[in-house]
Parts: structure tokens; C-alpha cells; sequence
């Protein structure tokens, strides 16, 4: 199926590669389908790609790759919706921001997509995680605490 | 909105299975239990919110704005285990 996207132009994507969020994203609770898409010059980084709104794309990373003590406990009730029962069968992204410094990942509410339904949902993670967590070269370990 | 009295220990029900119990007062500050199925997540409202204006700004981001980020990957990493598609 072909897409429109005000970033990267028409895209063809294979229908099968579509990932549905039943509940959308907060703030984008229309927005149910939705494309990854790797991006075409850093391989650390992936686009979330609204099919149905061609302006809206959220840009994502594996948060193991940026933040390794980052170890994500997300309550039952988040995970029963996508049907997994082990966050590790699950892909785990977080979404990317920016301030007018430096890129921020939102650590508080990762994206979790079950790979085998391809279902997905942003969660609230447990915990005092940042929304914004700066990144920076010499990044500062997460509080432990919780 | 429907506004209810409620006393220490008493509790509402929203439809059959959701309980909502008043388990303290002290001062302004009121603590909830709050018994729901384990699909429905309960928040409190204004992290639900913060995460929407989170987004909402995510959406802002345009390729040109990342491609300082690969400086802050791990090299010893892997890719993101599905990249999709482009």
C-alpha cells in the first residue's frame, strides 16, 4: 500500500508491516496505523509514520542503545491490552524530542509493540523516569530510586 | 459531572467492577484505592496529560533535527531489532 507523508515523500509499505494501536498515541488518540520506518541515514534511529495523517511522525530509538541502565517495569494492566505476558517478547522504542539544546528521549512512556500481532501501545512505565531525559556525551547514570 | 459525598473508608462503584475507596483524608490531600480489572490502567491525570503534550511536540521533529543522535548511540549496540521499512 502506498502512503503519503509530509516528511519522506509517498512511501510503499507492505500492508502486512502496518502496526495498529488500538488506543492511538496520547495526544493522537485518532492516529490507529501506523508504519516504522528506519531512517535513511542513522540506523540508531526509526520513524513512527501516521498512515492515515501524513504530518504526523514521531521519530523513535531502542532506548537499550542509548540509555543501558534503563530498565523499564511497566504495571500488568499496560501489557494486558497487547496480549504479552514478558515485556522481553515485546519491541520496546522511545519516542524522541527535542529541546533547544539537545534531543530528549521520553523514558516515562515507552512504546511497546508486540512483534507477533503487531500491536502496539505507548504505556506509562512504573516509576520516577523523565519525560525528557537529555542526551548528552557524558550522560549521568538514572537515579536508582524509583 | 456527578458529585458525590463520600466519608473515610466508604467507596463508589463505577459500572461492576470498578471500586473507588476514599482509604484517607488529611488536610487537602486524599488518598485513593482504587480496584479495577488488571486491562484497565489507571493514571493520574496530569502525567496522562504530560505524556500527550510529550507527543504532541515529538511530532514537531523533522529528520534534520536528528542527525546529531547517532553521536549518543552506543557503538557496541545493535540495531533496533525492526527497523521496516523505507
Amino acid at each position: 500500500m502506498r502512503i503519503n507523508t509530509s516528511r519522506f515523500g509517498r512511501i510503499d509499505i507492505d500492508a502486512g508491516d502496518v502496526l495498529r494501536f488500538p488506543s492511538g498515541l496520547p495526544g493522537l488518540e485518532d492516529c490507529r496505523e501506523w508504519a516504522l520506518l528506519a531512517d535513511s541515514s542513522n540506523d540508531a534511529l526509526g520513524w513512527l509514520q501516521s498512515t492515515t495523517r501524513p504530518d504526523v511522525a514521531v521519530a523513535v530509538v531502542s532506548p537499550r542503545r542509548f540509555v543501558p541502565d534503563y530498565q523499564v517495569r511497566i504495571p500488568r494492566s499496560e501489557l494486558t491490552p497487547l496480549a504479552i505476558a514478558d515485556i522481553r517478547q515485546a519491541q520496546v522504542v522511545v519516542v524522541v524530542g527535542k529541546t533547544d539544546t539537545t534531543l530528549t528521549l521520553n523514558l516515562k512512556a515507552p512504546i511497546v509493540i508486540n512483534l507477533e500481532t503487531r500491536t502496539g501501545r505507548q504505556v506509562v512505565a512504573s516509576g520516577d523516569l523523565p519525560l525528557r531525559y537529555e542526551l548528552s556525551c557524558g550522560r549521568p547514570p538514572l537515579r536508582k530510586s524509583a | 459531572m456527578l458529585v458525590l459525598s463520600r466519608q473515610r473508608d466508604e467507596s463508589i462503584m463505577i459500572g461492576d467492577n470498578i471500586v473507588v475507596t476514599i482509604v484517607d483524608i488529611r488536610g487537602d490531600k486524599v488518598r485513593l484505592g482504587i480496584n479495577a480489572p488488571s486491562e484497565i490502567p489507571v493514571h493520574r491525570q496530569e502525567v496522562y496529560e504530560a505524556i500527550q503534550r510529550e507527543n504532541l511536540r515529538a511530532t514537531r521533529l523533522e529528520p534534520g533535527d536528528t542527525e546529531a543522535i547517532g553521536r549518543f548511540a552506543n557503538r557496541d549496540g545493535t540495531r533496533p531489532d525492526e527497523p521496516g521499512k523505507r
